[in-house]
């Protein structure tokens, strides 16, 4: 199908590409030019003017990777999802692996721990937030702090979860400091109450500094003049930050919300593969990682495909929510 | 009594070696119309934070009233402020706008209404009250940010170019509106500009301010009739005064040969070289035969009722340009050749060394 109407495509392109060579002299002469073209393609095909065609060709490349790299998989994924497994390969299943994933305590611990996420979110954004205002009043050493939290962002997920498997073991330094202050050792990534707070902790450690210079390029862009105004009309920090600063960065806020929450659901796999590997008991399961057991360890990729229509489908709805929620809070009546 | 008064008021910006401004002292009387100006630099609008307390004072002191007001901050010194750009707050409606310092005063809902729809009114402001600046022309948000000042009732207003924003037409007519306004409502302003014009029109008295030292402060007919030294004699006035220097002989000025006359005692307080300040309109053409400073014609700027004649005058020792006011419609021709004298008393005469005045 697809490939008949780009075939379409390039015959029609043709003939219009074919008579640029010939009208390209003439350009310095339009009305020479026009007249040219009008006589050359006289009755055959009159609407393919050169004008109408070249931009649909400037587009073309564009159009193609976009078709191809990204409407065209996700299409197949989301008919792939609606097909079997194993004896049943390729057969039409309907809705089954949806309701395979619906029954699977696994998949529901890991929507479960999407839910802990999105609770997450604001505190992920906020940390940044509040540092970078920090940072735009120029603290004391606000230099150093600059790229003291950005410098965790260059690090790989797997050199951090390595990092942190040493400190937050039973034994290890984290826990001796609890004791010293007298608190009972946790087991940080063996507890199942505690390993997804983990998890998500050291995530938001780990990439707060890419938001935070998201916020700090925001911050460039106030009028200096609204804090001053602000400022001669009385307003305290508080104030200043609450009814000026967080609506000039209505914007800013909302993209790092969004991108914050596409980083937690895509890009937390390699802390939890070294950090707890989905344990203690699945706990700490994410779409992601039961995606790839399930198409890689399981052999079930038509059952993970589904999987990651329900992913994206999530990240489609709490993106667009977050939008709308988040242009009328940022925002004053 | 809201008089306003710098005291030896200093800053000194960290790292700098030269203040920004330097020991201001200035006084503005209960209700004036006061006006700093200057070239870009010259610590105008340095000034004028200070006194809104948006910049901090290295030493010396500010006082409003009888209130020392050096280390307030903003909110607790009853002033409100204009600024260039007019930082409205974008995502506010110009109600919101203009409610938003007394909000944050905790003023209550009604007497905000109150005071903003008196305000809008004042300003011709009413249908737009529910609009956001964005949806406003420039003079539109050049009221509001006059509004948001106004709704205030301070004790005084800074008003930091508040007209540089607009068109030229605009700026004119605004001038005029916001010192009608300023004079009903009786409110001591401090008024920052760059522009000398606007400067002479609206002040009861224009501080000129260079290099973050006060040159002069008066009335503004004062400063264009006798200025201070050279910089004010330069800076006020448009076209600018004829500034060429020359000898002082036996109670006349000589200029390449040709006599000037100037006033005698200004002449007897002269002890080095001089610098004759002469405006355009001061000189007069004189016919042929008589002595006079010949200044060679460039460019006749006509006015319809009267014109100013550009011209180079070819003396070693003046400047090339000279610029002399002449009736309009006598159509002196480029390329041609004038002759122009002045009388003593339009001299105005300066000392090289020190550039100050030298007439009393």
């Amino acid at each position: 199908m697809n490939t008949s109407r780009l075939g379409t495509r390039t015959d029609a392109g043709d003939p219009g590409s074919a008579r640029v060579p010939g009208g390209t002299p003439g350009a310095t002469t339009p009305p020479s030019t026009r007249t040219g073209q009008r006589a050359a393609g006289s009755g055959r095909r009159p609407r393919w003017t050169e004008d109408r065609v070249v931009p649909y060709l400037l587009v073309l490349p564009a159009v193609l990777i976009v078709v191809l790299l990204r409407i065209v998989p996700l299409v197949m994924g989301a008919n792939f999802s609606f097909t079997g497994d194993g004896d049943a390969n390729g057969a039409w299943v309907g809705l089954d692996n949806y309701r395979t994933l619906w029954d699977d305590e696994v998949f529901r611990t890991a929507m479960k721990n999407v839910g802990l996420l999105l609770l997450a979110l604001p505190v992920a954004v906020a940390i940044p937030g509040l540092l970078a205002t920090f940072l735009f009043l120029k603290v004391p050493g606000y230099r150093l702090y600059r790229s003291v939290y950005f410098f965790p962002v260059v690090l790989s997920p797997v050199i951090i979860g390595a990092i942190f498997n040493v400190v937050l073991s039973f034994d290890g330094p984290a826990n001796q400091l609890l004791e010293k202050v007298g608190i009972e050792p946790i087991d940080w990534l063996g507890d199942s109450t505690y390993a997804m707070f983990t998890v998500i902790g050291v995530h938001i450690w780990a990439t707060f500094g890419m938001a935070l210079v998201i916020f700090m390029a925001g911050f460039a862009t106030v009028d200096q003049s609204l804090l001053d105004a602000a400022r001669s009309d009385g307003a305290n920090l508080r104030q200043t930050v609450w009814h000026v600063i967080i609506p000039e960065l209505s914007q800013t806020i909302q993209f790092v919300f969004v991108t914050t929450m596409i980083g937690m659901l895509t890009g937390m796999f390699g802390l939890l593969y070294i950090m707890t590997g989905g344990g203690p008991g699945g706990a700490t399961y994410l779409p992601e990682l039961y995606i790839w057991t399930q198409q890689g360890q399981m052999n079930r990729p038509a059952l993970a495909s589904a999987a990651s229509m329900v992913l994206f489908v999530l990240m489609l709805v709490v993106g667009f929510a977050q939008l709308r929620l988040l242009k009328r809070a940022t925002k004053e009546s | 009594m809201t008089a306003v008064t710098y005291e030896k008021a200093q800053r000194l910006y960290p790292g700098s070696t030269t203040p920004a401004v330097d020991a201001l002292d200035l006084e503005i009387r209960d209700g004036e119309f006061m006006v700093l100006v200057g070239p870009s630099g010259c610590g105008k609008s340095t000034s004028l934070r200070m006194l809104a307390g948006l910049e901090e004072v290295t030493s010396g002191s500010i006082r409003i009233g009888d209130r020392d007001v050096t280390h307030l901050p903003p909110k607790d010194r009853d002033i409100a402020m204009v600024f260039q750009n007019y930082a409205l707050y974008p995502h506010m409606t110009v109600a919101e706008n203009m409610a938003f310092a007394l909000k944050m005063a905790g003023v209550g809902k009604e007497e905000r209404a109150a005071r903003v729809k008196e305000a809008a009114a004042l300003l011709d402001l009413d249908a737009y009250l529910d609009r956001k600046p964005k949806a406003l022309s420039g003079g539109q948000r050049q009221r509001v940010a006059m509004g948001r000042a106004i709704v205030r009732q301070p004790q005084v207003f800074c008003m930091d170019e508040p007209l540089s924003n607009l068109d030229a037409k605009l700026r004119v007519s605004t001038r005029t509106q916001i010192a009608a306004l300023q004079q009903r409502l009786g409110i001591t302003t401090v008024y920052v500009t760059h522009d000398q014009v606007e400067a002479m029109t609206m002040g009861d008295r224009v501080a000129v301010l260079k290099d973050g030292v006060l040159q002069q402060v008066d009335t503004p007919l004062a400063l264009y009739d006798k200025p201070a030294n050279l910089f004010v004699a330069g800076f006020i006035g448009s076209p600018a005064m004829n500034l060429i220097e020359g000898e002082l002989r036996e109670g006349h000025a000589v200029v390449g040969g040709h006599e000037i006359p100037v006033d005698r005692a200004a002449a007897a307080a002269a002890t080095g070289p001089v610098t004759l300040g002469v405006r355009p309109e001061a000189f007069r053409v004189v016919g042929e035969g008589q002595d006079g400073l010949p200044v060679k014609v460039t460019l006749v700027e006509e006015l319809g009722a009267d014109a100013y004649v550009y011209g180079t005058s070819g003396v070693e020792g003046t400047p090339s340009n000279v610029v002399v006011r002449v009736p309009g419609q006598v159509g002196h021709q480029k390329g041609s050749t004038i002759r122009v004298t002045t009388d003593p008393t339009a001299v105005h005469l300066f000392d090289n060394a020190t550039g100050r005045r030298l007439n009393p």
